[in-house]
C-alpha cells in the first residue's frame, strides 16, 4: 500500500489471553496386548466402517486386545455432544478403557 | 488434519496425534476405505498408541493492551493482513484512543470475560469487543450491540465451536428495540445489502470477532468447504409489527416487545421468494409453505439425526406480505402453526434425504418415533406417502418482518440445527 503520509497510529493486539494451558498427554501404552481401546465416534465420516477395519487388523496382530464400542458412549456430535463428552471420564473408567482412539474428523 | 492440529492447540494438547485416512471416506468405495485403513490408518493409530509424542511448549503472545504496530494506516493494515489478523478490508487501526471511546459507552468493565470461545480458548473480554469494533468501522455508541452480539456468541446454545464446519454457514442478527433507529440500523428496503454504516460494520464485527478471538481462520480452523461472506445485520421493521399486532422476533427468547434486543442464528444459505401474490393469507400459504420445503436437504438431519429437533427455518417476510396474512385474522402463531401444517414431504423422501446424507442403510423414522426420539406427527401411520413436517412443531419456524415496504417477497433461509442454534440476549445500555 502506499504510504498516505503524517498520521501514525498505535494499533492494539485484537486478541485476547488463551484460558487453555499446555497439559500432558496421557501416558502411552507399553503393548495392546491385552489392553482395552474405546472407540468414540462423532458418527460422521463413516467412523464405523473404519473402526471395525481396525479391530479387525489389531485382532491379527494382537490376539488378546479388547475393544469398548462407540455405542457405549453416545455421538460426540449432536444436540447431546456435552453431555455425552462430560460422561467421557467416567465412563472409560468404569468400563476399564486402557486406551482411546476417537474419530472422525476431516 | 490440519484443523486436528489447530484445535488441539486450543485445547491445550498441541501434540495431540491424529492418525489420517487417505482421501475423503465419503467418496471411496468399501475396498477403497478398507484399503487405505490397512495400509495407513492402522499403522498411525498403533503408533499413536504405542508411541509418546514429542512435548511441545506455546510460543509467547502479546498481552492483553500491548501495542503491535505502530505505523502509518498503511503499516498498520499491511501487519494486520501479514499477521492474519484483518479479514482483507482495511481496518480502522485500534488505538487507545479510540478503544476508550467504544468503553465509554457500556457499564462493563474492559476486563470483564463475557464467555471463553472455542476453538482457541480465548477470553471474550470487554477489551477486546472494542478493539475489534473500532477495527470493523464501527461507531463508539453501536458497543452495547458488541457486547450483546459477544455474549451471544460465548451461549453454550449457540455453539461458536462449529463455525469452522464443511457446510461454511454464516451468522445472521436480527435487531429489536428502540435502538434501531436510535443508531440508523436500515429495516426497510434493501435490509440485507451492504451501505448502511450500522447494519455492515456490526456484522464486519462479528466475522472480526470470530477469526481474532474465537479462532476461526481459513485454511485452519475454518474448514468452510466453500464458505460465505459475513451477513450484514437486520432489523425488524416495528412499526408495521405495532400496526398488525404481531409480536417481535425478541419475544421469542423471553423479552418484552420494545426490548432492545438481539437474536443470532447460523444458515447455510436461503433464498428470496419473489412475488408472494394472493389477497389472503389462505391464499399466500401454498407457494410460501412450498418455498419453505425447497430450502431444506440434508439439513433435516437436524429434525430427524444428529441435530433432533434444532432446525429452525428463519422466514423474512415483507411488510405488506405480512399485512395481507394479519388482515386475514392470522397471529404470527397462526402463520407458525400453517407452516408446519403446509411445509410436508412424503415420509419416504424424508427418510431417502437422510439416506443419501448419512450413509447409514436404513432411515425409519416409525422406529424413531417407537423408540421417543421423535414427535407422533412423523409418525401418524404406517404409510410410506403419509406427510411429514420439516421442523419438530409449530414454534421451531421464525418470522421476522423486514425490507422493502412495497414489495410482495419473502426470504427463506436454510438454518443449521446445534451448528449455531438460535439465541437472543438483551442489549443494555449505559
Amino acid at each position: 500500500m502506499p504510504s498516505s503520509g503524517a498520521a501514525h497510529y498505535d494499533a492494539l493486539w485484537p486478541r485476547s489471553p488463551r484460558q487453555a494451558k499446555v497439559k500432558p498427554l496421557a501416558q502411552r501404552l507399553d503393548t495392546l496386548e491385552g489392553k482395552t481401546i474405546a472407540w468414540v465416534w462423532d458418527y460422521v465420516f463413516r467412523g464405523d466402517e473404519v473402526f471395525a477395519q481396525l479391530e479387525k487388523s489389531f485382532k491379527a496382530r494382537y490376539p488378546g486386545v479388547k475393544f469398548l464400542s462407540y455405542s457405549e458412549f453416545g455421538n460426540t456430535h449432536s444436540d447431546k455432544e456435552r453431555e455425552v463428552v462430560a460422561a467421557l471420564p467416567g465412563k472409560l473408567k468404569a468400563l476399564g478403557a486402557d486406551a482411546v482412539v476417537s474419530g472422525m474428523g476431516c | 488434519m490440519t484443523l486436528a492440529k489447530a484445535a488441539s492447540m486450543g485445547l491445550g494438547f498441541p501434540n495431540a496425534p491424529v492418525a489420517p485416512v487417505p482421501g475423503h471416506p465419503g467418496l471411496q468405495s468399501k475396498e477403497v476405505l478398507q484399503k487405505n485403513v490397512r495400509e495407513v490408518t492402522l499403522a498411525g493409530v498403533i503408533d499413536n498408541l504405542l508411541k509418546a509424542p514429542k512435548p511441545v511448549t506455546l510460543g509467547g503472545e502479546p498481552g492483553a493492551r500491548d501495542v503491535i504496530c505502530s505505523g502509518s494506516f498503511e503499516e498498520v493494515n499491511e501487519h494486520f493482513i501479514a499477521n492474519q489478523l484483518s479479514d482483507g478490508l482495511p481496518i480502522v487501526p485500534p488505538t487507545v484512543e479510540k478503544v476508550e471511546a467504544f468503553l465509554h459507552h457500556t457499564d462493563r468493565q474492559p476486563d470483564e470475560v463475557l464467555g471463553v470461545l472455542l476453538p482457541d480458548n480465548r477470553a471474550a473480554t470487554v477489551w477486546s469487543v472494542a478493539v475489534n469494533g473500532v477495527m470493523a468501522g464501527c461507531r463508539p455508541e453501536y458497543m452495547p450491540v458488541l457486547v450483546a452480539a459477544v455474549e451471544a456468541m460465548a451461549d453454550h446454545d449457540y455453539g461458536v465451536e462449529h463455525s469452522g464446519n464443511t457446510p461454511g454457514g454464516e451468522n445472521l442478527i436480527v435487531l429489536n428495540g428502540p435502538i434501531i433507529k436510535a443508531l440508523g440500523f436500515n429495516y426497510t428496503q434493501g435490509v440485507m445489502r451492504d451501505g448502511f454504516q450500522a447494519n455492515t460494520t456490526v456484522g464486519r464485527f462479528w466475522r472480526l470477532y470470530l477469526r481474532n478471538v474465537a479462532g476461526f481462520l481459513p485454511h485452519k480452523n475454518d474448514k468452510a468447504t466453500f464458505g460465505n461472506t459475513w451477513r450484514v445485520v437486520i432489523a425488524e421493521n416495528e412499526d408495521v409489527l405495532a400496526k398488525i399486532g404481531w409480536p417481535p422476533n425478541c419475544t421469542e427468547f423471553g423479552f418484552k416487545a420494545g426490548t432492545n434486543a438481539l437474536s443470532i442464528g447460523r444458515y447455510t444459505g436461503g433464498n428470496h421468494i419473489s412475488s408472494v401474490s394472493g389477497a389472503t393469507p389462505e391464499d399466500v400459504l401454498p407457494y410460501i409453505a412450498d418455498a419453505v420445503l425447497r430450502q431444506y436437504s440434508w439439513q433435516i438431519m437436524f429434525t430427524v439425526g444428529q441435530g433432533m429437533g434444532t432446525l429452525r427455518p428463519l422466514l423474512l417476510l415483507s411488510p405488506i406480505l405480512a399485512e395481507t396474512i394479519a388482515a386475514g385474522g392470522w397471529s404470527k402463531e397462526m402463520f407458525k402453526q400453517k407452516l408446519f401444517d403446509h411445509a410436508r414431504m412424503p415420509a419416504r423422501e424424508f427418510e431417502r434425504i437422510l439416506r443419501d446424507w448419512t450413509q447409514k442403510p436404513t432411515w425409519d423414522l416409525a422406529a424413531e418415533h417407537r423408540a421417543g426420539h421423535i414427535p407422533k406427527v412423523f409418525h401418524e401411520s404406517d404409510d410410506p406417502e403419509r406427510m411429514v413436517p420439516l421442523v419438530f412443531k409449530p414454534e421451531d419456524y421464525m418470522i421476522v418482518v423486514t425490507g422493502d415496504l412495497g414489495r410482495n417477497s419473502c426470504y427463506v433461509f436454510a438454518h443449521n440445527g446445534i451448528l449455531g442454534y438460535p439465541v437472543g440476549k438483551e442489549i443494555k445500555l449505559k
